[in-house]
């Protein structure tokens, strides 16, 4: 099973239909949000642009391959391509882009750096050299000796966002917590003399003296086993490092190393055989990740991964305790969790196993005059919408030229096909979904839904934010007998809850599931018509390649299976037209949307039944398989539906089933595809092969057209049937990252009451207030101590203020102190920050010295969109 | 006796290339898998990549912890199974080596054919039209460009465009890719008169005469690279190649006879120049099989060297051996057949001579 099929699995369970009476809808919400725009779940992502019709923007997307991205730049220019789908973070390609009058960008914000400590110790047992960063305190020195915004400023040449916690910059969890944050992160600014002061006290303490400015330990120096990665920035970040370390008086052996010659040392190495002190590390997230708490179990325990790395973890009782209670989600409030966070954010510093350096902004280029939706996390290659969404600004054209670095990197099938991510730009322009996240939020709107209840055991954690979902918090959760919960291969039939739990079941969460009425409305871009069997031959394959009595089973689709069995509980049709389902589930997630998006993936297909029976029939014949895996232990093509050997296999089949319509699973299918229809539905399949030379059929706003295989192109161009108005997504196109201004005295004399007022807009007009979480203020007196944090009040449209009383400037005592403005936006994910400078003085007989130290700190004010 | 001596010599000479093969591609697979230490870093590729998946996946995160461990060492053996892993590499290594030898060449381990095929011999053969095409094109203009213009420069040493030759030779020193951008920078980028790479144009015209049109037009700066990159130099080496021969005593009767210049060119100096010539053509022709990695890059062009550069990169062993055997055979065989040649078209040369016989 791949991850597209995981994915779509893992989604819950199914059983009962379920009271009705326990739907709680927000008809005023739906109303509140219409009037302000927004998507509501009767309209889906409104907001029609003039001139939309339906489908696709353009006619045609045209893919072509171009790995070099300073020759992409100058194709740019030359109009030969309107989008790149490779982020860039090189700066000098950066100024490139800036200085190009055609080329505008996106930007995201998934990936970020950091240094990796191992903390065997104190002396490696295998070498007895002394591993100075075994000491917490040690690698919590780290934060202070290294300076962020010089790695952002120098070496990503502005590129980038510092980094102090776990929590990803750009992502909900750092704006929820922004206060927390910003509280540790002034805590945690640039200090080497503080840093040196701790390695010094702590290296004595481990038995090392300080020779000639060289930490020595039993007579030899202290060597420091930098790995350094060499593809990237990572490389300027390591030599950085490398300099902190030699001026706190470490010997740095610093070993500059690819991602191939580093893994085996970093992760496939015993942490204990003291190959390396320190790695240069990298992540990426390719989506936004709405709920971050499971962040510190993830990086900072032995939980977090099987190797040998994270098993050397030791991390204090107090964040072992928290990280686990934040992973498996045992808190009952939002409140709650957060306070834990909050803890575990100052833990995770403490602990600093790791030590995050920044977030890395990549740029993504486009040509001036298209618009596309890009992912806040995932940029242009992650983006579910830009299919939707692409277009000319200014009309006119009708073809886009898209250029990646790769392309048709492994064959095409729908069950375990490729999954790299540049085939999957092009493969989402062809494939509807039921559901897509926020770009900006990572919230989920619906696609193909109309509306879902989402039913939670009371005490579990669970939010909702949109109205097309509605949340109902329920004493206990029982799963009808006859849901289905399982499938037998042998009989090709499925199983029940009561056959299969007979004194019953109960299950963490039902969710019902309402699909667009004109749901069996669509078609297939080969014309069949959308139906049931779609969704049910679907469900069906899943379940039986991960049965060792059938003919499709496949090994490598067993350990997601049962990941997902661990947690389904079941699955039924309430009705067929319009489409209701429910499934049962013991899996939550702390939103509803991504409860809803999940849960109706298991009655969901993008690909037709009688395109898929073909690589069934394929498969069970042993002449083609599904996935890498099982191809190979079969000595067999890894099947490709677009190109190659596996497209005479599926023709011979092809042809089979129309001599003889064939239905796979007919005991569980007949009821819902006829042997007229499938006759009808193979044939329209064979018209397909026959005008386009593969057997991609699916569903999406773009059909795949034309595939030059050896030349890497790939045509995909509108799909005539796809019906949707093509304005539908388009508000996801710009995100609204909110500017922030902060105005107010630049003196104020101690125990007087000052005012501050914080301008937040977009675009220049005022930040619509029932978009804006919050506004908030942190003020920092002259020794960077937090003296006081709260909301600020609203005063207008884009304004808020802040109102500081005596009692509050008397705690500053004189000196220089700022006051940061913390923005938080319902429909971006991105926090924006600014920080204002003001000063307090005793009296007025030191306003002439107050003066010159504000012109001294003023042009330090920092704003910036993280 | 003639028939019986050739036959030995034909039957020891073959053995002996193929014990040479044996021995070459043993040697590059040894190479290729570090002596076993690509399987530590593929295990710890494939504990990185299963590993950062699926701390990526919300979804996955949103299991118990002991749950995504247990499906993270399924997920690890099941790949280390799929590569073969399990097994030591030196009991793989005679594996690799049969393919190699039966030209069977096995299925790739992470590379696929651009169609989708895993067999090493469909990735291979896939891109080689396009490498053909590309350096066989480049190579053969050169190869016969330069001989016969250093035959021609040969009889006209000291002139003006001798002179020329001999200071352009130098431009060599750098490489085709080097001049390939300043082509595509001045061609593609500035002027727009021709494409930035690639092999076709994007869409491909429908006509296979407009799609031939269209093939010769992104040949065109390619190709200009490797002849800016290699024309000059392979004409100066074989217009001193060519005067030493000229300067021979017999040629220097030749001219004295009042011999045309043709006559003494085909008699005198290309007739005993022959057997390298040859050997320089065959050679010519099997070095097309691998491409040019930067090149082709440069000029997105979909050829073995890119291939080649993939696999090396992807530790995808099958593939590089495929690569290294089917060369290695070339190789052999041109061997082979260059002696024969050499008998054929050389007097001097006698296969399986007795002692103090060449050859």
């Amino acid at each position: 099973m791949n991850r597209r099929s995981a994915l779509k699995l893992l989604g819950g369970l199914a059983a009962a239909l379920g009271g009705a009476a326990y739907v709680v809808f927000a008809p005023g919400e739906t109303k509140e949000r219409k009037a302000r725009g927004l998507p509501s779940a009767a309209a889906g992502p409104s907001r029609q642009s003039p001139q939309a019709g339906l489908g696709a923007w353009v006619d045609e997307v045209v893919f072509r391959e171009e790995a070099d991205k300073a020759k992409a730049i100058n194709m740019f220019e030359a109009d030969e391509i309107q989008v790149y789908g490779l982020g860039i973070s090189d700066p000098e390609l950066y100024r490139r882009i800036q200085a190009s009058r055609v080329i505008r960008y996106e930007t995201s914000y998934g990936s970020s750096s950091e240094l990796a400590f191992n903390p065997v110790g104190p002396t490696f047992p295998r070498t007895g050299e002394l591993n100075p960063f075994h000491v917490p305190a040690i690698r919590e020195a780290m934060n202070w000796l290294i300076d962020r915004e010089y790695i952002v400023d120098e070496i990503y040449g502005g590129l980038a966002v510092p980094r102090y916690l776990p929590l990803t910059t750009a992502f909900p969890d750092y704006a929820r917590l922004a206060d927390v944050a910003r509280r540790l992160e002034l805590y945690y600014a640039p200090n080497p003399d503080k840093a040196k002061a701790v390695i010094g006290r702590e290296m004595v303490k481990l038995g090392a003296k300080l020779v000639n400015g060289r930490w020595h330990y039993r007579d030899k120096p202290v060597r420091i086993i930098f790995i350094i990665r060499t593809e990237d920035l990572r490389r300027e970040i390591g030599d950085y490092v490398s300099t902190l370390l030699e001026s706190a008086g470490f010997t740095v052996d610093r070993q500059y190393k690819t991602a191939a010659e580093s893994s085996p040392i970093w992760i496939g190495s015993n942490p204990a055989d003291g190959r390396w002190h320190i790695y240069t590390g990298g992540w990426v997230s390719l989506a936004i990740d709405r709920d971050q708490a499971d962040m510190f179990n993830a990086y900072y325990t032995p939980r977090g991964r099987p190797d040998p790395l994270w098993q050397a973890y030791t991390p204090s009782p107090r964040l072992d305790k928290i990280a686990e209670i934040l992973d498996s989600r045992r808190y009952t409030t939002w409140a709650e969790r957060n306070e834990l966070m909050a803890e575990a954010l100052k833990l995770s510093l403490q602990d600093s196993v790791r030590v995050w350096l920044a977030d890395v902004v990549y740029i993504w280029p486009r040509r001036r005059e298209v618009v596309l939706a890009a992912d806040l996390a995932g940029g242009i290659a992650g983006s579910a919408l830009w299919p939707y969404t692409i277009r000319y600004a200014e009309g006119g054209r009708r073809r886009v030229n898209f250029a990646s670095p790769g392309m048709l990197t492994e064959p095409w099938n729908p069950i375990a096909g490729s999954n790299w991510i540049f085939d999957n730009i092009i493969i989402r322009a062809t494939q509807d979904a039921a559901a897509f996240p926020d770009p900006f939020t990572g919230l989920f709107w619906p696609q193909r839904i109309k509306a879902a209840e989402v039913y939670v055991q009371k005490g579990l954690p669970c939010v909702r934010t949109h109205d097309w979902v509605a949340l109902k918090f329920v004493p206990s959760i029982e799963v009808p007998r006859d849901a289905w919960i399982d499938w037998d291969a042998a009989a090709e039939k499925f199983v029940t809850v009561g056959q299969a739990h007979p004194r019953g079941l109960k299950a963490r969460t039902r969710t019902v599931i309402h699909y667009a009425d004109e749901l069996w409305q669509t078609s297939w871009h080969d014309g069949s018509r959308l139906s049931f069997a779609d969704f049910l031959f679907s469900l069906i394959v899943s379940f039986d390649r991960a049965k060792p009595q059938s003919a499709i089973f496949d090994e490598s689709a067993v350990p997601l299976f049962k990941t997902f069995m661990s947690h389904f509980r079941g699955a039924r049709v309430l009705r067929q037209n319009p489409l209701a389902v429910e499934i049962y589930s013991d899996q939550l997630f702390p939103d509803a949307e991504t409860i809803a998006a999940s849960r109706a993936g298991v009655f969901y297909s993008s690909v037709p039944w009688h395109e898929l029976a073909l690589g069934v029939m394929a498969e069970k014949n042993r002449e083609l398989a599904f996935s890498a895996s099982k191809a190979d232990r079969l000595k067999v093509e890894w099947m490709s539906y677009i190109g190659g050997p596996s497209l005479a296999v599926l023709d011979r089949h092809l042809a089979a089933a129309l001599r003889e319509p064939v239905i796979p699973y007919a005991a569980a299918m007949a009821e819902h595809a006829s042997r007229r229809e499938a006759r009808e539905r193979y044939e329209k399949l064979q018209a397909w092969r026959r005008s386009r030379g593969h057997f991609w059929v699916s569903n999406g706003p773009f059909y795949l057209h034309a595939i030059y295989p050896v030349e890497k192109i790939v045509v995909v161009r509108k799909a005539p049937q796809f019906g949707d108005a093509s304005g539908k997504w388009l508000r996801f196109v710009e995100p609204r990252i909110a500017d922030v201004e902060v105005n107010g005295p630049r003196m104020v004399e101690t125990g007087a009451a000052a005012e501050f007022e914080i301008k937040v807009t977009f675009g220049g007009r005022p930040y619509p207030s029932e978009d804006i979480e919050f506004v908030r203020f942190l003020v920092f007196d002259s020794r960077g101590e937090l003296v006081d944090a709260a909301d600020a009040g609203r005063a207008g449209d884009g304004l808020w203020q802040v109102k500081l009383g005596a009692d509050q400037t008397a705690r500053l005592g004189s000196g220089a102190n700022r006051l940061e403005a913390v923005v938080t936006s319902k429909v971006v994910a991105v926090p924006s920050q600014k920080t204002f400078w003001f000063v307090t003085v005793d009296s007025g007989a030191k306003i002439q010295k107050a003066q010159r130290s504000v012109e001294r700190v003023a042009p330090d004010e920092k704003g910036s969109r993280r | 006796m003639i028939f019986a001596r050739v036959a030995r010599y034909i039957v020891g000479r073959g053995i002996s290339l193929f014990i040479t093969v044996v021995i070459g591609v043993y040697l590059a697979i040894l190479i290729a898998n570090m002596g076993g230490y690509v399987d530590e870093i593929r295990k710890a590729q494939i504990r990185e990549q299963v590993g950062s998946t699926m701390l990526a996946d919300p979804k996955m995160r949103a299991l118990p912890p002991g749950e995504v461990r247990r499906l993270m060492d399924q997920q690890i053996e099941l790949e280390e199974k799929r590569l073969g892993l399990d097994r030591h590499f030196i009991w793989r290594s005679f594996g690799y080596l049969k393919d190699a030898l039966t030209l069977s060449l096995g299925r790739a381990e992470r590379l696929t054919s651009d169609t989708g095929s895993r067999q090493v011999r469909a990735i291979l053969l896939e891109r080689l039209p396009a490498t053909l095409l590309l350096f066989g094109t480049a190579d053969l203009i050169i190869f016969f460009t330069a001989i016969f213009a250093a035959l021609s420069l040969s009889r006209r040493y000291g002139s003006f465009l001798d002179r020329a030759i001999v200071a352009l030779a130098p431009t060599s020193a750098a490489p085709a890719w080097f001049y390939g951008i300043f082509l595509i920078l001045i061609f593609a980028s500035v002027l727009h008169v021709l494409p930035f790479g690639g092999m076709v144009d994007v869409p491909p015209p429908e006509s296979r005469l407009a799609y031939a049109a269209s093939v010769l037009r992104h040949l065109v700066l390619p190709v200009a690279a490797i002849l800016v990159g290699s024309l000059f130099i392979g004409i100066y080496n074989w217009r001193t190649f060519f005067l030493i021969y000229a300067s021979e005593d017999y040629v220097e009767v030749a001219k004295a006879k009042g011999l045309p210049s043709g006559a003494i060119e085909r008699r005198y100096i290309l007739r005993p120049t022959l057997p390298p010539i040859i050997t320089s053509f065959a050679f010519t022709l099997i070095s097309l099989w691998g491409g040019a990695i930067i090149l082709e890059t440069v000029f997105s062009w979909p050829g073995l060297g890119r291939l080649l550069f993939q696999a090396v990169g992807q530790f995808d062993t099958p593939v590089i051996i495929g690569s290294v055997v089917i060369y290695a055979y070339l190789l052999a065989l041109t061997v082979f057949l260059l002696d024969i040649l050499y008998a054929l078209v050389d007097p001097r040369v006698k296969v399986g001579g007795e002692t103090g016989a060449s050859l």
